[in-house]
């Protein structure tokens, strides 16, 4: 792929921006908390697209594509079955308590709720998953930077860096979500062109469906028996594991995501957010699944498009997009598409700066270090780990480059880590009687639980470190149980424990758990101000598409 | 600060860019399975969008300014 001028003028233009916002929102931040809660005070149309474009990583963009050519449309499940519902449980029934307990981060929730053991396992696994999670992605750019362009990986990792750096520096909380809405939206301007022009040379979807194998363009029809589908699963690891486990504990427990509702300027706004979010999350796939299964297609047409491989031989999914934008973007359109996987990229290493400084700050320095110090010394503080944050995610990054095989299974063990936690939640915040220890004991657990599966199994010649109890079709099932059983095992011994010890008094728990808490009802607000309506729109939206793609 | 202006201004100069190369440079690293113009159609609904985000953003501070005095 090569660029012309006017691409690197558009890329150009773009970090300008970014800079820009980063440098006008300057003047907003003069309290630890404006720095990084953004003092709540963000409208919600800002925070909803913010809230799906942090998760909107280039590992998730460039993986998306390469799972719809691997797993054809049942990749769409991550939004239809999993993510979607999981953001209107979040939005409905979670949000009163994270916004209304006025906790500063999901870890401060846990100790509001339960003590200080929950709070600090908490804080610790999810700093060190962040600061891990952007040097992979990271390194993942680099890499793709430097085959498909030639650019230095040196180059690629650092001046990104340093441009996230910069914005979230100067502008802290709000910035990073500010710029998190133009990035999402130039993701969409960048890759929806492609996914009209490489479907359509595909033939449409019905030109597709005909080319394909039927179990490459169906979502349910084919998930009677692991091995009738291409993703290796059967209907009740889909559901229980995917559906449930996973999406839930991701989008309702993952401070990333929830950090962006938190920011919200009134607890209705905040309960919107992940309900708003669910309307443009819910046509994603069409712009980051289709591209994937249409580069299959394309590439059994003989119009001069190969399926990009390995130099080892095998299919390279991760090429699969930017092969794509080579064959269909002239320059121009190409400098936007190359623009937006870098705005994807950067929104997703925001994000985890963002959370991470935060979650340092609250939870672990001004917790644990140095308790007690005027504001101001917080702000520096956050200011601080902001810049520490990048540089440890950095030195992730090029410890990839030494150590592939350990990164692979990093990302395979933070994978389960938010499983177990959706349990305590779960119990925490509708279940009255869950105690302290109750809620640690099975947060441990189900941790213990989620690594020794995974060690003790194995899927396409992963894992089983320690023993080969078990061989599941696909990385994808193993994946799934491993959720479920760190679920029912976290779910299990949190009862079992809290039967046994002492619950707190309700009056310690007011506005933190179900049935002590005032859940508003906007019963003067507009319609589609209230939450009720706008769940009842995209369930039926939800099913629609479902059935549609069956 | 309203972020529509920002994001507006970006789009609008994309769309304006993609246009401009639509219109006098159509050949230009033409890509090999694209037979349409596909910077004009892209650039124009990227400018279209643009000038929306603009216009909603010129309405909110007339308003604002309408219930200031």
């Amino acid at each position: 792929m090569k660029l012309a001028p006017v691409d690197y003028v558009i890329l150009a233009l773009y970090f300008a921006f970014v800079l820009g916002i980063g440098w006008r929102l300057r003047k907003r931040i003069s309290s630890s908390g404006d720095f990084l809660t953004s003092g709540r005070s963000v409208p919600v149309w800002i925070t909803s697209l913010a809230f799906i474009a942090a998760n909107l990583g280039a590992v998730e963009l460039v993986g998306m594509a390469g799972s719809g050519a691997k797993y054809g449309i049942m990749t769409a499940h991550f939004y239809w079955l999993g993510a979607i519902p999981a953001m209107l449980f979040m939005g409905i029934f979670m949000m009163p308590f994270y916004y209304g307990s006025k906790a500063r981060s999901v870890p401060e929730y846990l100790k509001m709720r339960f003590d200080e053991k929950t709070r600090a396992f908490n804080a610790f696994s999810f700093a060190i998953m962040t600061i891990f999670s952007s040097g992979i992605s990271m390194y993942a750019l680099g890499l793709l930077l430097r085959l498909v362009l030639g650019w230095s990986f040196d180059v690629s990792v650092l001046a990104s860096a340093a441009i996230v750096l910069a914005y979230t520096f100067l502008g802290g909380l709000t910035s990073a979500i500010y710029n998190e809405v133009l990035q999402f939206l130039l993701i969409v301007m960048g890759f929806a062109p492609l996914a009209i022009l490489s479907v359509n040379k595909a033939g449409g979807w019905q030109g597709m469906v005909a080319r394909l194998p039927p179990n490459m363009t169906h979502a349910w029809r084919y998930m009677g028996s692991p091995t009738d589908n291409p993703m290796g699963v059967e209907i009740f690891g889909m559901v229980a594991g995917l559906g449930f486990v996973l999406s839930f504990g991701y989008w309702c427990t993952n401070f990333l995501v929830v950090q962006r509702a938190m920011a919200a300027d009134s607890m209705s706004a905040a309960r919107r957010t992940p309900l708003i979010g669910t309307l443009p999350k819910m046509f994603l796939p069409f712009i980051v699944i289709l591209p994937g299964i249409a580069a299959l297609v394309l590439s059994k047409m003989n119009l001069g498009y190969a399926f990009p491989l390995k130099t080892t031989g095998g299919p390279d999914y991760d090429q699969v997009l930017t092969t794509l934008m080579a064959q269909f973007y002239p320059a121009g359109l190409l400098g936007v598409g190359l623009t937006g996987l870098m705005a994807s990229f950067m929104s997703g290493m925001a994000g985890n700066v963002t959370a991470f400084n935060t979650v340092f700050t609250y939870d672990i320095y001004q917790s644990y270090i140095r308790p007690g110090a005027p504001d101001h010394h917080y702000l520096t503080v956050g200011r601080v780990t902001t810049v520490v944050g990048v540089l440890l995610s950095i030195g992730a990054a090029y410890l990839a480059t030494r150590f592939n095989d350990i990164m692979d299974l990093l990302q395979l063990v933070f994978g389960c880590v938010n499983a177990p936690l959706f349990a305590t939640f779960l119990l925490g915040m509708f279940w009255k009687r869950t105690t302290a220890h109750g809620a640690f004991a099975g947060l441990s657990l189900g941790t213990l639980a989620a690594v020794l599966t995974l060690s003790s199994t194995t899927a396409e010649g992963k894992g089983g470190w320690i023993a080969h109890l078990h061989t599941f079709p696909s990385q994808m099932a193993q994946n799934f149980w491993i959720a479920i059983i760190a679920f029912t095992t976290c779910f299990v011994i949190s009862i079992a424990v809290s039967m046994f010890t002492t619950p707190r008094t309700d009056k310690d728990m007011e506005g933190l758990v179900y049935g002590l808490t005032k859940v508003p009802h906007d019963a003067t607000a507009k319609w589609y101000q209230r939450p009720a309506p706008l769940t009842v729109i995209v369930v039926i939206l939800l099913l629609i598409l479902n059935i549609w793609f069956r | 600060m309203d972020l529509r202006v920002p994001s507006g201004s970006f789009f609008t100069l994309i769309g304006l860019i993609l246009l401009g190369m639509g219109a006098f440079a159509p050949h230009m690293g033409a890509a090999p399975l694209t037979t349409e113009n596909v910077n004009v159609y892209s650039g124009a609904a990227m400018l279209v969008f643009g000038l929306f985000l603009l216009l909603m953003a010129w309405r909110a501070t007339r308003l604002e300014k309408g219930s200031n005095t």
